[in-house]
């Protein structure tokens, strides 16, 4: 195609923007992703909650034009759902500990170091980004089985007499979850670090702070826009975890998401399924805002002190 | 003395990084390791070496299936979703107001999501939509990831392009979609490739969202190598897992070398 045919096409393309205002024109651009983001995402959850709100019935997956609230009294009301909110809970909550106290030291380091060494570090952590959650898990099961790597390691050294039971167990999936969230953690911290200006740290350390101090004094209050992101996103993912639990935990590692899956693709029990989603959705939505707003309040006040 | 201290806090602080830089990489690496095991089992470290589980893959007309159907998957996601995140990040320079602003925490909300209930949600929704077990459901659902990837990646690109080039175009009377062409077009290039190939990647490692949607005909790779996974542990599945690193890889490669690695590791 020439370039005057491209040309005129372009302008014939043109032509019944022409009349437009500027402003309309860059709505024009903007409606096809709000389009989107209605049809495949705002509208799916609306659907959500009405199948939610419909009676459970044998032999389909749910009654079609009934209402009514029994799914959710179900889910609230059993001990068994109880049990798997709260284990839910609990896994997020250790998993994201751990995940933000490590992922907020080794973005430091990126942040500190240069060349090769600052390549080989962010390559440790987009590489494993990039790669599907399945193999994330199941690279842990030959590391921690019983006759696996970690074990033959640890009796080989002597630390231990006999191989302990790492998978399919709770550490398994600690393990599992951490790696799993672990990179997009870092990568949080380590943008807002990255933003920052060196200068400040060696100005404290120039006035007498000690490295640990003008780490916790300096840096950490400046990178809690990162932290919060960091932990936001670890807490989601984690009680929402789905592979770790169900490839390296045991029948007792139950997270609400795998009992959504059986719930919706072996039981066919659609209201109980959404409605435990929903609820599971407002919990950790309220979760989130309370550890957002603390995480940032911590941080503001930090940086006014120092 | 002082000195002393430095150095012991030099070397804890590299070991505790070398530690997890081992971490995050051990575990890649003994997945690629298993992968030539000549037994059943995943040994590491190898008794053996074998290709043995790699002719088993290419013979197993199950596995290249799933890998067409990832690769279609793929593509459709790329498309889309490169189209959507780059309009929108292009309007969005246009024009910001509190209304157009509002978009971007919407775009940012799937990623927050645990996949279980997003893929419930959408499985619910295609159900009803009759597109259940689709291609376009699938695409759709990565789409919903992918997207917000691409518009933040296309965000910052046209946030550093210099608008003046676009406005002296437009001088001379180029109409804007010309001058989008020839002027806008050329100087984010780059950014536009990188935001398609991590689309791309995106939708080839996606998994629990096409669990949920996929059924026999168009599960991907990675819903193969989960159901696969649940009834043994085989080294077929490392031979697919290493493959799909290596996928990964070059992926990260050619990224790095249309931006950098810091630029892409900053918009993940």
């Amino acid at each position: 195609m020439s370039v005057t045919t491209r040309n005129s096409l372009l302008d014939r393309v043109w032509e019944p923007f022409r009349q437009q205002p500027g402003s309309r024109r860059a709505l024009l651009l903007m409606a096809p992703l709000m389009v989107f983001e209605f049809f495949v995402f705002i509208a799916p959850f609306l659907m959500l909650l009405r199948i939610s709100l419909s009676k459970q019935v044998r032999g389909l997956p749910y009654e079609a034009g009934t209402f009514t609230f029994e799914a959710y009294s179900e889910v609230l009301s059993s001990e068994f759902f109880h049990g798997l909110i709260t284990y839910s809970f609990k896994l997020g909550i250790i998993a994201t500990l751990l995940t933000v106290v490590l992922a907020t030291f080794y973005a430091y380091a990126i942040w500190r170091s240069e060349g090769l060494t600052r390549t080989m570090l962010l390559f440790s952590v987009v590489l494993p980004l990039l790669t599907t959650l399945v193999i994330k898990t199941y690279a842990w099961v030959p590391l921690l089985a019983p006759r696996g790597t970690v074990n033959e390691l640890l009796m080989a050294i002597g630390v231990l007499q006999s191989p302990i039971q790492l998978v399919p167990n709770t550490t398994g999936v600690i393990v599992g979850q951490v790696y799993i969230v672990f990179p997009y953690a870092t990568l949080a911290v380590y943008s807002v670090l990255s933003t920052l200006d060196w200068e400040i740290v060696e100005a404290a350390r120039d006035l007498g702070a000690s490295r640990p101090r003008s780490f916790f004094e300096v840096v950490l209050p400046q990178a809690m826009p990162g932290v919060a992101v960091a932990t936001v996103v670890s807490f989601a993912w984690s009680v929402g975890a789905y592979a770790a639990p169900g490839l390296l935990g045991a029948g007792s590692d139950r997270t609400f998401a795998i009992e959504v899956e059986t719930q919706m693709l072996v039981g066919f029990n659609w209201p109980v399924a959404t409605a435990l989603s929903a609820i599971m959705l407002v919990l950790m939505f309220v979760s989130v805002v309370i550890l957002y707003t603390a995480l940032n309040s911590v941080g503001g006040d930090v940086s006014h002190g120092a | 003395m002082a000195l002393e201290r430095e150095s012991v806090e030099n070397a804890l602080f590299k070991a505790g990084y070398g530690t997890i830089f081992a971490f995050m990489l051990v575990p890649l690496v003994i997945v690629i390791a298993t992968s030539f095991s000549p037994s059943g089992n995943l040994d590491f470290p190898p008794a053996g070496f074998s290709l043995k589980w790699y002719s088993a893959f290419f013979d197993n007309i199950d596995w290249l299936r799933a890998f067409d159907n990832s690769l279609v998957i793929g593509a459709g996601t790329t498309v889309i979703a490169t189209f959507l995140g780059t309009t929108a990040a292009f309007g969005l320079e246009a024009r910001r107001d509190r209304w157009t602003q509002l978009l971007v925490p919407v775009v940012i909300m799937p990623l927050l999501i645990p996949p279980v209930i997003l893929g419930v949600t959408l499985l619910v929704y295609f159900n009803e939509m009759g597109l259940r077990s689709s291609y376009v459901s699938i695409i759709l659902a990565h789409t919903l990831w992918a997207t917000p990837l691409v518009f933040f990646v296309m965000q910052s690109i046209f946030q550093r392009f210099d608008w003046e080039l676009r406005d002296a175009g437009m001088d001379l009377g180029a109409n804007p979609i010309r001058v989008f062409v020839h002027v806008v077009l050329p100087n984010v290039k780059s950014g536009i490739f990188v935001s398609a190939l991590l689309a791309f990647i995106i939708s080839l490692q996606e998994f629990v969202m096409a669990l949920f949607l996929s059924s026999y005909g168009t599960r991907t790779i990675p819903v193969l190598a989960w159901t696969t996974l649940r009834q043994s542990l085989t080294p077929i599945v490392s031979v697919v897992s290493t493959f799909l690193i290596l996928i990964s890889l070059v992926g990260i490669l050619l990224a790095a070398l249309a931006t950098n690695l810091d630029f892409i590791a900053k918009r993940l």
